[in-house]
């Protein structure tokens, strides 16, 4: 028989499974994602091709990055926009290059902790581009990708092309020396 | 009540480890950054010489009105560090990050009910009413605490918000020190709470134990300096403020224009 005791016990010991297993895969996820170096943090970059990103955000923005009004802006088709994003896994390597920009904001604000409003936009900004990766996920399991990808995509791909232009701003401001591989990779 | 050699050893060691903790807040500027944790050090310190006079000099019920009364100080100065960690991690502008504050109530919440839960459930086999609520209000705040900074380390993932390093260091090792205390307080609501017990004994000297090993590792990671800032020029500085600005405008307008 289960006395009152060892259901307590029992209820501990799931209670405290489940918090070491949180802490622990947390402690992981930080310390995988969060490396010290630039380099390090330069190869976790996914290659997105810089042109169509450029190509699919500006059509919504100028190049400043101020929207566009009237007829210039979101003038391009849905199957142009889902070739020149690559679809949802081209989105999901934004979503994850997403990350690597603001841990490249992090590591400038490190050494320049005045760097931190623009370092907390672009986090804020990631999760935008989240938000909208979300969004289309959930459409496609209802099977309704078709018609959302076209708002959606395209508005991930204007913050994730903002978002890139600051990191880059950034480290020019900051005069690193590694802007030039930065340049090159985004 | 009656102290062995080793538990005067370990309050001994306690102290003059917490005084130590304490030198090294004040004396490497680290108390204006953590004002809730030096007073927490602070409490513990105090906490120590009064008991230890309480318990030679008065009675033993003088002794377990003490032992609550910090206790329970203590606790609360224990949630305003965790108020004081999650503000500099979720505050990185000195607000609320935007996309947190709701995850944030709902884990607390969330937190606060297993908490009371786990505490129902337990049941000390006690012998007054001071030492079945010395127990239950210990669990509580060791289940809470543990949970708080769990939960903290898992938004803080999801949302990207960096840890400075002596901001974790202290939050790990709290939350360690929460969660070895979740199952000592387990053993206590189990065995029941008597010095006679040798199994109450073992447990009490594992709690040190612990503590002591937490307060080394605080001493330890608070000594060195974090990352030293650089000084931006006045051209940097400008570049950056322009990039602020800009920043702060173009997706505010870009947002205000999808609704």
């Amino acid at each position: 028989m289960i006395t009152p005791s060892l259901y307590f016990l029992l209820a501990i010991g799931i209670f405290l499974s489940f918090l070491i297993f949180i802490a622990g895969y947390c402690y992981w996820r930080n310390q995988r994602s969060s490396p010290a170096s630039f380099e390090s943090l330069f190869a976790q970059l996914k290659w997105i091709d810089r042109n169509n990103i450029a190509q699919v955000a500006l059509d919504l923005v100028d190049p400043s990055g101020r929207p566009k009004v009237g007829e210039a802006a979101a003038t391009m088709e849905p199957s142009q926009l889902w070739n020149l994003i690559g679809g949802l896994d081209g989105l999901e390597t934004m979503e994850r290059n997403s990350d690597v920009l603001i841990d490249l904001a992090f590591h400038v604000q490190q050494w320049y902790p005045e760097a931190l409003p623009i370092a907390e936009r672009l986090r804020l900004d990631a999760r935008e581009l989240k938000w909208h990766v979300a969004r289309l996920r959930g459409a496609a399991q209802k099977g309704n990708l078709q018609i959302s990808f076209p708002f959606y995509g395209q508005r991930a791909v204007v913050t994730y092309y903002l978002m890139t232009r600051r990191v880059l701003e950034l480290y020019e401001a900051a005069n690193f020396s590694t802007l030039a591989d930065l340049q090159r990779a985004l | 009540m009656h102290l062995t050699g080793l538990d005067l050893l370990f309050w001994a060691a306690g102290f003059a480890e917490n005084l130590t903790l304490l030198f090294v807040l004040w004396y490497r500027r680290r108390a204006k950054a953590f004002p809730f944790f030096t007073a927490l050090v602070t409490l513990v310190v105090i906490k120590t010489l009064v008991l230890y006079f309480v318990n030679l000099y008065r009675t033993k019920n003088d002794y377990a009105y003490t032992y609550w009364t910090l206790a329970i100080l203590d606790m609360t100065l224990q949630l305003c560090v965790v108020y004081e960690v999650a503000s500099l991690v979720f505050r990185p502008l000195n607000v609320w990050a935007e996309d947190i504050r709701s995850s944030f109530i709902w884990l607390i919440s969330l937190s606060l009910l297993v908490a009371l839960g786990l505490t129902w459930l337990g049941s000390a086999p006690s012998q007054t009413w001071m030492q079945a609520l010395t127990t239950k209000g210990n669990l509580f705040a060791s289940t809470l605490l543990s949970e708080l900074f769990v939960a903290m380390m898992a938004l803080s993932v999801k949302v990207r918000l960096p840890w400075r390093t002596h901001v974790a260091k202290i939050a790990q090792g709290l939350g360690a020190y929460s969660l070895i205390s979740v199952l000592i307080d387990t053993g206590r609501s189990y065995f029941g709470v008597s010095r006679e017990k040798p199994a109450f004994v073992a447990i009490s000297h594992v709690r040190m134990a612990a503590y002591l090993g937490c307060v080394t590792y605080w001493i330890a990671s608070l000594w060195p300096d974090e990352l030293p800032a650089r000084t931006m020029t006045a051209e940097m500085r400008e570049k950056i403020f322009t990039l602020q600005a800009r920043v702060a405008y173009h997706l505010q307008d870009l947002r205000s224009r999808k609704k």
